[in-house]
């Protein structure tokens, strides 16, 4: 048997009896036992991970942990994970009670995907993919409507680029504001009928898990 | 947006959040070109044919 891991939380009783609850130092991982020979692109195993995924979030904040990571016993989880225990601890703890919204948008003007054949080297191919990344942006009034409208709801906000098409608004919400959050992004659509975005949470700690690095 | 749309919407805003966020542990590799270290990649394989998996799921178990 392996387990599939889907968090790391603080406390045992946040996990159990949902999901399989194993020690790393004194953090709990949550898991979902199967067969060593199970594939992980297995649509089922997807949809069951992401049901117990989302009833553990019901239960208390966690950090993500990405599908795939799989550990065979209680010391092959720790050996893999103890480089992060450390900080995991301490965002666990600082975020608990808190869980992340994220507002996806479509860029302005959507930049065309490099193609591999038109470069010489993957290097040169590769920076023009993240130039054309980092070029997209949406249109500035939209921006400064979420930042003035959800950004004041969040502890911390970050605006990313995602990919050449779309955008990313991350904040950070108490579990209490995550309503106060959704009728902000009503306001939104009403505001701004024609931009194409998707508000949605409430997620694990997933691009926060990173404080503290 | 119909209820259909938005469980689909929501579906696929789940999957991408388990396939593509949160921390990510194992499958570090460095990807070299000879003798030059080029990318230093958190690499997480999985097959899944999300397609599949949206025409075939059920929306309504997920959140």
């Amino acid at each position: 048997m392996k387990l599939v891991v889907i968090g790391a939380h603080l406390e045992r009783g946040d996990i159990e009896p949902l999901a399989e609850a194993v020690a790393v130092s004194d953090l709990w991982l949550s898991g979902m036992a199967v067969e060593d020979a199970q594939p992980m692109g297995d649509r089922d195993l997807l949809l069951r991970v992401a049901s117990v995924r989302a009833a553990l979030l019901e239960r208390a904040t966690f950090i993500a942990i990405r599908y795939g990571f799989t550990a065979h016993s209680s010391s092959d989880a720790f050996a893999k994970c103890s480089a992060h225990i450390e900080r995991w601890r301490r965002v666990l703890n600082e975020y608990r009670g808190h869980v992340e919204m994220t507002l996806k948008v479509a860029a302005t003007a959507a930049r065309a995907r490099p193609d591999r054949h038109d470069f010489e080297s993957g290097a040169a191919y590769i920076r023009a993919l993240h130039d054309a990344t980092r070029a997209t942006d949406v249109s500035p009034e939209f921006r400064k409507a979420v930042d003035e409208t959800l950004a004041p709801l969040a502890i911390k906000h970050r605006w990313s680029n995602r990919d050449t098409a779309s955008l990313e608004f991350a904040a950070l919400v108490k579990r209490e504001n995550v309503a106060a959050v959704n009728d902000a992004g009503g306001k939104l659509k009403r505001d701004f009928p024609s931009v194409p975005f998707l508000l949605s949470g409430p997620w694990p700690l997933e691009v926060f898990a990173d404080d503290h690095e | 947006m119909s209820d259909a749309s938005e469980e689909e919407l929501s579906l696929l805003e789940t999957l991408d959040h388990l396939l593509d966020r949160g921390v990510v542990i194992a499958g570090e590799a460095v990807v070299s070109i000879g003798d030059v270290d080029l990318l230093y990649l958190g690499l997480n394989v999985v097959l899944a044919n999300v397609d599949a998996i949206i025409r075939t799921s059920q929306p309504k178990q997920i959140k």
